[in-house]
């Protein structure tokens, strides 16, 4: 039963996709595949699902092929790093990226992990937001760490699950602002939420994609953003490090395949989302999730990628998360 | 009542009926399939969606999910195996039923406990939204630990007489349950270096376990074999009379579940537990419960079916999901452009009436699919048993393997149906086990949370006082059964010592 059905759920997403392709004919370039696969770990419905069904409407008019969604989920992107990993490096299927391939990688020691895949461009940004409750007495970072340094237990700080890339940046703010609260840990983005709504912990880190109604209902306030410059949307909200903290987070978005993709597939890649990036129509849709465009071709972002691996495996062990 | 005409103009004007009763049908044969939960069920179904218009859409997805649950009580109380997870405490008595040549009563009573508790939930859901997402919001740590440690007093009049091999059995639920990463620190506890077991071990893999690979080897085992013996072949729905005698273990069921659906992260699971053992606190025949009680189906049934209405409660005022089930659905409205939260209701309210009114149809006709759906599978579990079991160990394995298209799961389930078995040849209850599973994350995870809160200070425990009124019905429930278990037995021994004497 359940086989069937992902058949033809296949095939009617291949159909939505050959749809995409027609229309992207008329710019057709010469990439080397009718149609590529781009697989996620993401159910149908989350992060990067919904990121990268946005982005293959575009893709297939700046590429001129197919592109078809397929996720492949379970064993947090174990599944999906196998299948990848197992697949041929010809430019025909890729992966979409978020820090949770290298974190699973790192973690649960899957047959195939990141190190059989090599990043092939970067996209975005997820910008990595501070907000507390509404009615919270603390109006800025600074505000936050005098009353933590005053009374470390009266500002528990709340991040998702213990091996997060949030829990990792909490504690980062702590080693740099040399505050002690204690780092409590919940089962998703969701319960975080209710903790903070409830006044159980004081500040947590958020995305704007998730965060966004509680927002526009007044629910909750940003205190600060852990990027490089200030977001477009919230021109209001400092950055960490305008307040002091010297602390920028990449959660990165992009695509990756088969070790030993050929280099002129990467460069088609680098020049179609460049082209996408520019589009108006998928302009508006990102710029509405305050997503960052940070475009990094192959090199740049295999270098990239390494280098947030190692961070994150040094942090892993000297939180005892990961035995060395 | 503009609500009301907004909605019915809604569903009279869209294939959101359609979607609704379609939803229904696919939910119960997906619950009913072991190892399909209703979040599976849910997930195969949406990409189908993404071409409906968006109320047809989540109509189809929140009728589903109410399909589900219900379908989850057919396989229970047919074959012994939970279809669902919520469906667990609906196995021991309906399986005897149906033992006793009352499987079509019992699937009867399953699906018209099933209705009204979705139309309570439904009814609370439209009218109380608002103050029940203050429920929700009311629960920290503290509140749902001690809403755990109330879960686990159960124990004490589940266990069947033994209260040693009743804590015993829930001891063994409570150390699987630690088998995976710790919820705090991200170590992992007894994984044994198999990455299988990194996220532990799903319940329904216990469950089915236990329940439906242990009834084959039983099976296997009786002189019976090979015989079929005259048993109903027709779904009998309760009546009126019957229905009077149900009708309070129905309300206790649906505040259990309207309650628990309310409080992500609680589950449909811990309502059926909690309803069953407050059915049988509550019930003129207590005593009938765990061989062929009514009231042991109906309390659950009307729990997990409120639940899948209220678990909509935080997704619809906080845009946060309370099960693997309200996160699809969740997923399917964002598809379609809808961002649930706070301000839906206020940008969004033709959407919201439109999903009650579907949400309504889709509760009705599941009394209809449910009649017309039972008497097949009634027949089907009537064929000579030796092809019966087979259908239900290549059914059992192809749903377990589903979950992860994982063949270590079915070695697991083998292991769990050999832990069974032993359980069952020494005489051991399998709810206690099955409760400790549930809810060993539950109290453990938040036990630690609070004392992380506190820096080690337990007073945060009767400070809270949601915590503090929980603990104390906890205590008054072991301590009450202890002193009647104490009655009971001297009455018992002055009775044998009259005997002698006279």
């Amino acid at each position: 039963m359940g086989l069937e059905f992902g058949r033809i759920a296949r095939g009617a997403i291949l159909s939505a996709g050959l749809a995409f392709g027609v229309a992207g004919a008329a710019s057709a370039q010469d990439y080397p595949h009718d149609t590529v696969t781009l697989v996620t770990h993401s159910s149908a419905g989350g992060g990067t699902d919904v990121f990268l069904r946005e982005m293959v409407g575009f893709l297939g008019k700046a590429m001129g092929a197919n592109f078809v969604v397929e996720n492949v989920t379970g064993g947090s992107g174990a599944n999906a790093m196998a299948k990848l990993a197992t697949s041929p490096a010809d430019g025909s299927i890729f992966y979409g990226t978020t820090p949770t391939y290298i974190n699973t990688s790192l973690l649960s020691n899957p047959e195939y992990d990141f190190t059989d895949l090599e990043g092939v461009v970067n996209v975005f940004m997820d910008p990595q937001i501070v907000f507390v409750k509404a009615d919270s007495p603390y109006q800025s970072l600074t505000d936050l760490i005098e009353a933590a340094k005053a009374d470390p237990t009266a500002v528990p700080f709340g991040v998702t699950t213990p091996g997060s890339l949030d829990r990792q940046v909490m504690e980062q703010f702590k080693a740099v602002t040399g505050v002690t609260s204690p780092v409590i840990t919940h089962d998703g983005g969701g319960e975080l939420l209710i903790s903070v709504l409830n006044g159980t912990v004081a500040v947590a880190i958020g995305e704007i994609q998730e965060l966004g109604p509680q927002i526009e209902a007044g629910e909750i306030r940003l205190l600060a953003s852990y990027t490089e410059d200030r977001l477009p949307r919230f021109p209001d909200l400092p950055t960490a490090r305008e307040q002091g903290v010297d602390l920028v987070v990449n959660k990165f978005r992009g695509i990756a395949g088969p070790r030993g993709i050929p280099q002129d597939v990467k460069d088609l890649w680098a020049a179609g989302i460049a082209r996408v990036l520019e589009d108006p129509d998928f302009k508006a849709w990102y710029e509405a999730q305050s997503l960052v465009p940070t475009l990094m071709p192959a090199a740049e972002y295999e270098a990239f990628l390494n280098t947030f691996a190692e961070d994150q495996k040094a942090f892993l062990i000297q939180y005892g998360i990961l035995k060395q | 009542m503009d609500g009301i005409s907004t909605a019915f103009h809604i569903l009279t004007s869209s294939p959101a009926v359609f979607a609704a009763i379609g939803g229904v049908a696919w939910g119960i044969i997906g619950g009913a399939l072991p190892g399909i939960s209703p979040s599976i069920a849910l997930a195969l179904l949406l990409p189908f969606t993404y071409g409906m218009d968006p109320i047809t859409a989540i109509v189809l997805l929140g009728a589903t999910y109410v399909g589900a649950e219900y379908g989850g009580s057919i396989p229970a109380i047919l074959i012994n195996t939970p279809g669902t997870n919520a469906a667990a405490a609906t196995v021991v008595d309906g399986y005897y039923m149906h033992r006793e040549g009352r499987g079509g009563e019992a699937l009867g009573i399953s699906l018209q406990s099933g209705v009204v508790g979705g139309l309570f939930g439904l009814i609370f859901l439209i009218v109380f939204t608002e103050p029940l997402s203050r429920v929700a919001l009311a629960f920290n740590f503290p509140a749902y630990f001690a809403l755990g440690i109330l879960g686990l007093s159960v124990i004490v009049s589940l266990s069947n007489g033994s209260l040693i091999k009743g804590l015993m059995a829930a001891t063994l639920g409570l150390m699987i349950a630690t088998i995976g990463t710790d919820p705090l620190s991200g170590v992992t506890r007894f994984t044994f270096g198999e990455p299988e077991l990194l996220t532990g071990i799903e319940y329904v893999i216990v469950m089915v376990g236990v329940f439906a690979m242990s009834e084959l080897m039983m099976t296997a085992n009786s002189p019976d074999w090979g015989k079929t013996d005259g048993r109903q072949t027709r779904i009998k729905l309760p009546g009126f009379r019957k229905w009077r005698k149900l009708w309070r273990a129905q309300a206790i069921g649906s505040g259990v579940g309207i309650f628990e659906g309310v409080m992500p992260g609680a589950g449909g699971s811990i309502a059926a537990f909690m309803s069953y053992n407050e059915a049988k606190r509550w019930s003129p025949e207590p005593e009938k419960f765990g061989k062929g009680s009514e009231e042991g189906i109906a309390a659950p049934e009307a729990a997990n079916n409120a639940v899948a209405c209220t678990a909509l409660v935080p997704v619809l005022s906080f845009g946060i999901p309370g099960s693997n089930s309200a996160a699809i659905l969740m997923g399917g409205m964002l598809i379609h452009g809808l961002t649930p939260g706070p301000m839906l209701f206020q940008k969004e309210p033709e959407f919201v009436y439109g999903l009650f009114g579907g949400l309504a149809v889709a509760n009705i006709s599941q009394l209809m699919l449910g009649i017309l759906m039972m008497t097949p599978a009634l027949w089907l579990v009537n064929r000579p048993k030796p092809y019966l079991m087979a259908a239900i160990f290549a059914l059992v394995f192809s749903g377990i393997y589903s979950i992860h298209n994982s063949t270590y799961d079915l070695y697991l389930v083998l292991l769990f149906g050999v832990v069974g078995y032993l359980l069952r040849v020494f005489g051991f209850p399998f709810l206690p086990l099955v409760l400790g599973l549930v809810l060993g994350y539950l109290v453990e995870a938040n036990y630690r949370r609070s004392l992380e809160l506190t820096a080690g200070d337990h007073r945060i425990f009767w400070e809270t006082p949601i915590s503090l009124g929980l603990l104390s019905l906890a205590a008054v429930f072991v301590i009450g059964s202890a002193i009647r278990d104490i009655v009971l037995a001297r009455r018992a021994a002055r009775a044998v010592a009259e005997g002698k004497s006279a």
